[in-house]
């Protein structure tokens, strides 16, 4: 346990003493800074006009929908480019500059090196997740908040981006080249939002049942709507348990192969 | 301390090396001598757990590395052909993490990692981040990061390779100063480094060993035996016969003509007396004759080149 420990420390010190994570957090608050406010701003319109407009969805009314929810998939949206930026070096530059080889002739095993790693991935993530926070933290002081769906919605991106951790790690773990790892990452996170889709194809009523629970979608929009839902839970989690345990098996087997 | 029996790994078709049998035993500086590809590294990664052979089997302080390579990891200090170092990382903060990662207990991570600094010279460089050293230094790192954990076994890949001649021998130094406090073992092509620091050495060839024992022994293999120069005035057909009769000598071989002979001997000054006067009696007219000494590289280029004659 204190290997994992010892791996977590230096990995997120890594990233937390490193510029490029900097630069990412400073390149997503531009965003947010420029999206946010303009999102603010529509938002307190559309509740000055409401009276005259018919027909608005009674949701659009309120600011979790209004005004959060969107910020939301945009952070969302930034993720599934960013967390691989973050992950790409864990395994792939490792490799490629031998320093694995340390790793690997220390005492840790394999499920060490992975878990140190995706918890020091998480704690980044966890960073920009805050950051992205900040912004309805802000909002707070202009206007009163329901905290309760609003923490939940969080949770749930974070959530997503624990997922999207787990993938990048494995993809990660499978070359020495962070280019190759970047893609393959991206890939696989735009990828597991259209599980989903096969829900609309596919005939059999059980058969829809699976597609719909196994889509990320159908998962995320009950916590962004302030439900936790244990089915839920236990879904993110098995996606992360699955790539860690790829993960696991990869680096294992550069033991015996 | 070290036992390896039957050890073989195959990378797919290729076979890497085959069948090696050797042990080491505690205290003891072994130089792992070999041309290029010859399996010295995949022989070394194996020892340290860092991957598993195809069969047979190896064990480190009586835990066997495949079933127990834990273990066997917190025994060794491994530095591989490349320094895995961090570039983005100080040299002290490295070498912590290195020290936590081998399991030094917390409270001596301090005092492990000042005494690694002191031996390997690093103290003028400790605040300094590791990708702004020169690659001497860099490797130094490397050594210090292999003894770090004070580990019993000490397992160095080419060590020196790359360094100029100065950190060459500092580096040398260096494994001399660790002797007695670790068990060594110095993988290399280079042969003065294996005469300046082993005691012990293994020549391993195409994933075989061909020769095994004490650097004493293997120059002993030679010591007694000199090997002469002569060149002759006239082509000598059958020199062979002519100097048969004397016991002492091992081989007579020719060299680039018929003039010139090359001949290995046992024994001192009169057995080359008695040689010369054979020749001069028979008449071919002794122009030169010179002592050329047989040494390590000898022995090593015999066994690992082919060269013939000797007791390889």
């Amino acid at each position: 346990m204190s290997s994992t420990l010892t791996i977590f420390k230096k990995e997120l010190k890594g990233f937390y003493l490193n510029p490029t994570f900097w630069i990412i957090c400073f390149m997503v608050s531009l965003v947010f800074s420029w999206v946010y406010p303009i999102q603010l701003d529509l938002f307190a319109q559309l509740l000055l006009n409401y009276v005259m407009q018919q027909g608005i969805p009674q949701n659009q009314l309120n600011i979790h929908y209004g005004v959060f929810l969107r910020q939301l998939s945009y952070l969302n949206l930034m993720l599934i480019f960013v967390v691989p930026a973050l992950t790409m070096k864990l395994f792939a530059e490792e490799k490629k500059l031998r320093t694995f080889d340390l790793l690997l002739t220390s005492p840790v095993t394999s499920v060490q090196i992975v878990l140190g790693k995706y918890f020091a991935a998480l704690g980044a993530v966890a960073g920009i997740v805050m950051l992205a926070l900040a912004y309805p933290l802000a909002t707070a002081t202009l206007a009163s908040l329901n905290w309760g769906p609003l923490m939940v919605a969080f949770l749930g991106i974070f959530l997503v981006g624990g997922v999207y951790t787990a993938m990048d790690l494995f993809s990660s773990s499978l070359t020495d080249n962070s280019i190759v790892a970047y893609v393959t990452s991206v890939i696989l996170n735009v990828s597991i939002w259209f599980i989903g889709i096969g829900a609309e194809v596919v005939d059999g009523e059980k058969l829809r049942k699976v597609f719909e629970h196994v889509s990320l979608s159908s998962h995320l929009s009950s916590l962004v709507e302030g439900t936790i839902r244990s089915s839920s839970l236990v879904f993110f989690l098995s996606i992360v348990v699955l790539f860690c345990f790829l993960a696991e098996r990869v680096v294992e087997s550069s033991r015996w192969r | 301390m070290i036992q390896v029996k039957n050890l073989t790994k195959h990378y797919g078709p290729r076979r890497a090396i085959h069948n090696l049998n050797f042990s080491i035993e505690k205290g003891d500086v072994v130089g792992f001598l070999g041309p290029n590809g010859a399996g010295k590294s995949t022989t070394m990664k194996i020892i340290t757990g860092f991957m598993a052979p195809s069969s047979g089997e190896a064990s480190v302080a009586g835990y066997d590395v495949f079933v127990n390579p834990i273990e066997v990891k917190k025994h060794i200090g491994y530095l591989p052909e490349t320094p895995p170092v961090y570039s983005d990382m100080y040299v002290r903060e490295y070498l912590q993490y290195v020290a936590a990662l081998k399991q030094v207990p917390k409270s001596k991570i301090e005092k492990y990692v000042d005494n690694a600094i002191d031996k390997t010279h690093l103290g003028d460089v400790q605040k300094r981040l590791i990708g702004h050293l020169s690659k001497g230094f860099k490797q130094r790192v490397g050594i210090a990061q292999a003894i770090v954990s004070d580990p019993e076994i000490l397992i160095l890949d080419e060590p020196t390779v790359g360094l100029d001649p100065k950190q060459v021998a500092e580096i040398r130094d260096l494994i001399k100063e660790l002797k007695g406090q670790h068990t060594i073992i110095l993988s290399t092509h280079i042969l003065p480094e294996v005469q300046a620091t082993c005691e012990k050495i293994i020549i391993i060839h195409h994933g075989e060993i061909v020769a095994q024992d004490s650097i004493h022994n293997l120059a002993m293999m030679d010591k007694g035996k000199s090997r002469l120069r002569i060149r002759l005035r006239k082509d000598a057909e059958n020199l062979h016969s002519v100097l048969s009769e004397i016991n002492q000598v091992i081989s007579v071989k020719a060299g680039t003509s018929a003039k010139d002979w090359e001949i290995d001997l046992q024994g001192g000054d009169e057995v080359v007396d008695a040689i010369s006067s054979s020749i001069v009696a028979k008449g071919y007219g002794l122009v030169e004759l010179s002592p050329s000494k047989i040494d390590l590289e000898d022995v090593f280029l015999k066994l690992t080149y082919g060269e013939q004659g000797g007791e390889a």
